[in-house]
């Protein structure tokens, strides 16, 4: 038996799946000698209790942060989404209704939604220079805009979902969406003002 | 899938793909705990913890149409949050020098002769050790797996684990020759 015992990186090779260059050697060593036993043991009964350590946790609910600067960085996407391919679309949209039906009610609804867009747009724009989800909010003002962020979501969702349908554009539906996307968005300026105004800036 | 930890796991990350907010606060209240336990135990302070919990779960929010459920779920959560704790040192790391750190704690306590218990032995290590120690030692990643998300080499992760592993002994007060 060696004199000299196990350094920790050899005591610890021994505990990893297969077979290192000198771990013959090393557990040759080890069924020998009683004092490296005992450090083997100490080894893995050491990691047992940091196995074994009860779980730490949050001081404070993190969530309302992180949902709304996911939701802000979405509604941004969507908004880009919107003023890149949502204007474009609607302008094709225009041109197949006006080609293919010539009805006046179909071709002011793509007015209306036309003009609903733009709006969202410059919420979107208004928005951006609050800045929410760079600001600390007070909790009934963080609860009201994470309502309305998760109610712009879903309508956001609404939204996808019906563009991407395979048949006829439902115009009265797009419109009836986007109205709704912009009276929460106004709802979310509003709050973001009241909050800016309140604390002075 | 993590059965114990999100109960309908499938049918909520179905829904957390579409954006669904109930679905993505769901997989947050499932993995808040692991997630900050695994940050807080790498991590200095509670206050990077809790940013790596905030970039994790932003991350997942983000990313979770790219989860592919070829590992558990809380498997790739935790991948994330380990990448956004080993950033959050790094970044620290340009702030103060953790080895120096890492030295003179280091020669303190073992001039000292004090016996800690392992949560403040486990806390007096660097951050780089203590992360080494708690990815290999309790989530069960390989050396490999540690240097590749550090950037470093398999070997650098053994050396911090044996140095790591040594000084713990020394600061329990377990006795024995190694």
């Amino acid at each position: 038996m060696s004199q000299t015992h196990l350094s920790m990186e050899a005591l610890l090779s021994l505990r990893e799946p297969g077979v290192e260059p000198g771990t013959a050697t090393a557990r040759e060593h080890l069924n020998q000698c009683p004092v490296c036993q005992a450090e083997l043991d100490r080894l893995h009964q050491r990691v047992a209790r940091l196995k074994a350590l009860p779980p730490l946790r949050p001081g404070r609910d993190r969530w309302p942060e992180t949902n709304a600067r996911f939701r802000a960085e979405r509604r941004r996407r969507t908004g880009r989404m919107a003023g890149l391919t949502g204007l474009a679309a609607a302008a094709s949209l225009a041109a197949v209704i006006s080609l293919g039906r010539m009805t006046q009610p179909a071709h002011a609804t793509v007015e209306q939604l036309y003009q609903t867009m733009e709006r969202s747009q410059a919420l979107e724009s208004a928005l951006s220079q609050y800045n929410p989800e760079g600001r600390m909010l007070d909790g009934r003002t963080a609860r009201m805009a994470q309502e309305l962020e998760d109610r712009i979501a879903r309508v956001d969702r609404e939204l996808e979902a019906t563009e991407l349908l395979p048949q006829e554009a439902p115009e009265d539906q797009l419109l009836r969406l986007w109205r709704e996307r912009v009276g929460l968005l106004d709802a979310l300026v509003d709050v973001h003002v009241t909050r800016a105004s309140n604390a002075g800036l | 899938m993590d059965s114990s930890l999100l109960a309908n796991a499938d049918t909520v990350v179905a829904r957390a793909r579409t954006g669904d907010p109930e679905a993505l606060a769901s997989l947050y209240r499932a993995f808040e705990v692991p997630v900050y336990n695994l940050a807080r135990r790498i991590c200095r302070t509670t206050e990077d913890a809790e940013d790596v919990l905030q970039e994790t779960f932003f991350e997942v929010c983000r990313s979770i149409g790219r989860y592919r459920e070829e590992g558990s779920l809380w498997g790739w959560v935790r991948t994330i949050a380990a990448s956004k704790a080993l950033m959050r040192i790094r970044r620290n790391k340009y702030r103060d020098t953790d080895e120096l750190h890492d030295e003179v704690v280091g020669k303190r306590t073992e001039d000292s002769h004090l016996r800690m218990d392992l949560e403040a032995a486990l806390e007096r290590l660097s951050e780089t050790s203590r992360a080494v120690v708690w990815l290999h030692d309790v989530e069960g990643y390989t050396h490999e797996e540690i240097a590749s998300m550090m950037g470093k080499t398999p070997s650098f992760s053994k050396s911090q684990l044996a140095r790591a592993h040594s000084r713990l002994r020394t600061w329990l007060g377990e006795e024995g020759a190694a």
